[in-house]
């Protein structure tokens, strides 16, 4: 009889119990959704109210932002003409071409430096690699924006000011490359070179053949990175060029908007959109290097 | 036996010794050769460094005593140390510092909690995470200037996104960036929005590589979820805090852009960055001796944040 009972006082517990756990699971899921479309709305609408404004004529952007409403984030009224007088009269088109120079041989640069230096200091041995080591990595802590005036200084005497290569020539001396490489080229079993080594190849050789086609994904996240530093850079581009038209991308953009007294708005955004959309495509595309770099980047300090 | 034994193992054991290690001589050259080939593939490398950090810091320190114009570098005067005397009594250069350490605690003390409480809630396996977190992330990849276009017509006072928002849930209109109360905390949030996405993938990394058997020991010794966060996961995760403290201080010392697009280090000063100080007091007001004083003192106080900040990630490291 007792038995019985508490097996029946146990079993309503134990409903009692499932229900109470399936409400608690039903308000878990209704936050869950709730703060992520609340996430989903605070990191994306400032983006979309800028696309879908860049289609539109000013008087629509003002007309829809107030009262907030779907109009707000839509391209109502849609036209491409804030597009074609970006590129026509907010020198974009030039911008972004300048950029794609500066940005491709930042990359192609800064890795033809880094990867025989990274090779040097992970597989050479040397009197003095620990003091080069220190050198090197101890100007991780000199923000480039302290340097800028020296930088101007050295760029006018080397006559590499207001030129292209001017903009990215400081930077190709990567520490952060470096860095980069040298984590990679160090996960890489010696066997594998002394192999090399013992059939007559040479450093140049085990270089190339041995370590490179082993660290493709530092590769490609050094590539991306380096790309997005120098697509994004603003402070040294805005100083070293002063022709119009050598501006690159973000200097054309930042310039548009400072003025400020009547600013266009929608050729201003127009322009903001192209400059981003560049780097948007590779990180949808390639999302985990860049991922992995910026963690790799951070773990620098 | 015994006395061939002691004559015999000697020579034998010279030669398993020299044919474990190369020929002497073999060796040295290697060593030569070493060094050569060292010396071709860091040399591009290390004077490029050599000049355009080595050097440009000796120039900076230089330009610094002197006054001199951008246009003729080379015809300066010596001044001593003018430029630093007058940097202690001018009020703009005290602001900038003082605006910029601001800058840079308000970010630290937003960006740490919120990257964090982003990273635990983005960590749970559900449907969508993987896309919000990439949502959350698209900032960081966005240009300072274009985050910067952006939130300057999002603040615009009159047809900004942001007032149109607060009037949508009847709250009254901010001056946002154009008053000098406002404008540090909204470039706060707006550097907030734009790095939260960082800290967040640092936390993330750093919760990864938490082993789960910790929490589960936590668990089944009675830690309740929050014991769990405060007692194992919080500890644990030291390491990835004071690495998003150094990187975000930083960020923020480095600030620039965000000045000279949204508010021209207005209104009344209350934005001024150093960085943007330097640039108006070499670029716009023509005194780039000044500028390197500032750009000198900028350095030694980034000299002395980083060096405090990874001491102290050294110590927690030990522990």
């Amino acid at each position: 009889m007792s038995a019985g009972l508490t097996t029946i006082v146990g079993r309503q517990n134990i409903g009692v119990q499932v229900q109470r756990r399936r409400s608690r699971r039903a308000a878990a899921t209704a936050l869950y959704w709730l703060l992520t479309l609340l996430l989903f709305f605070a990191f994306l609408a400032p983006f979309v109210w800028i696309v879908s404004s860049s289609f539109k004529p000013q008087a629509y952007i003002f007309s829809d932002v107030e009262p907030l409403s779907w109009r707000t984030f839509l391209p109502t009224g849609a036209s491409l003409t804030n597009y074609s007088s970006a590129f026509s009269t907010e020198n974009v088109g030039t911008g972004l071409i300048n950029s794609a120079i500066v940005s491709c041989s930042q990359v192609a640069l800064t890795i033809v430096l880094a990867v025989p230096a990274a090779y040097a200091l992970t597989r050479l041995r040397f009197r003095g690699r620990g003091v080069l080591f220190t050198l090197i990595f101890i100007t991780f802590m000199v923000p480039a924006e302290v340097l800028i005036l020296p930088l101007f200084q050295i760029a006018s005497k080397l006559h590499v000011a207001n030129s292209l290569p001017g903009v990215f020539l400081p930077f190709i001396a990567s520490p952060f490359a470096l860095f980069l490489l040298r984590q990679a080229f160090r996960d890489i079993p010696r066997e594998l070179d002394e192999a090399a080594l013992i059939d007559g190849a040479g450093h140049v050789r085990i270089m190339t053949s041995v370590i490179l086609p082993n660290v493709k994904p530092a590769l490609a996240t050094l590539s991306l990175m380096t790309f997005l530093f120098s697509w994004n850079a603003f402070l040294w581009p805005l100083i070293v060029i002063q022709s119009p038209s050598r501006e690159l991308i973000q200097v054309a953009i930042a310039i548009n908007t400072v003025p400020g007294e009547l600013p266009n708005w929608g050729p201003v955004f127009a322009g903001a959109v192209i400059a981003v959309l560049p780097v948007l495509v590779l990180f949808l595309f390639v999302q985990r290097y860049f991922i992995r770099g910026f963690v790799m980047s951070g773990l620098k300090g | 036996m015994a006395v061939d034994a002691i004559t015999k193992a000697p020579p034998g054991r010279r030669v398993a010794g020299t044919m474990l290690r190369p020929p002497r001589r073999v060796r040295r050259v290697g060593a030569r050769r070493e060094l050569v080939a060292a010396g071709f593939f860091l040399l591009p490398f290390i004077a490029l460094l050599a000049l355009f950090q080595y050097f440009a810091i000796g120039l900076m320190i230089r330009n610094s005593f002197y006054t001199y114009s951008l246009l003729n570098p080379a015809e300066g005067k010596f001044s001593g140390l003018t430029n630093y005397r007058v940097m202690i009594h001018d009020p703009v250069a005290i602001q900038s510092i003082e605006v910029t350490l601001l800058f840079a605690l308000g970010i630290v003390a937003t960006q740490v909690p919120l990257g964090l409480a982003l990273a635990i809630f983005l960590n749970i396996r559900r449907r969508g995470v993987q896309l919000l977190r990439s949502v959350v992330f698209l900032p960081v990849v966005t240009s300072v200037v274009v985050v910067t276009t952006m939130w300057t017509f999002i603040y615009a006072p009159s047809d900004g996104l942001a007032n149109s928002l607060l009037h949508f849930v009847h709250l009254p209109s901010l001056l946002w960036a154009t008053s000098d109360h406002e404008a540090l905390p909204a470039m706060i949030l707006m550097t907030l929005w734009e790095e939260v996405g960082f800290s967040m993938m640092l936390f993330l990394a750093g919760l990864q590589s938490i082993p789960v058997e910790f929490e589960e020991a936590a668990a089944v010794d009675g830690a309740n979820p929050w014991q769990r966060f405060w007692r194992v996961t919080l500890p644990l995760l030291n390491r990835t805090t004071v690495l998003v403290v150094v990187v975000s201080t930083i960020f923020a010392i480095q600030a620039f852009a965000q000045a000279y697009i949204m508010t021209q280090g207005g209104p009344d000063y209350s934005t001024q960055f150093l960085v943007y100080n330097i640039y108006t007091e070499a670029f716009d007001l023509g005194d780039p001796g000044y500028a390197s004083a500032i750009s000198v003192v900028m350095l030694v106080i980034v000299l002395i944040i980083t060096t405090a900040q990874m001491r102290a990630l050294r110590g927690r490291l030990q522990e």
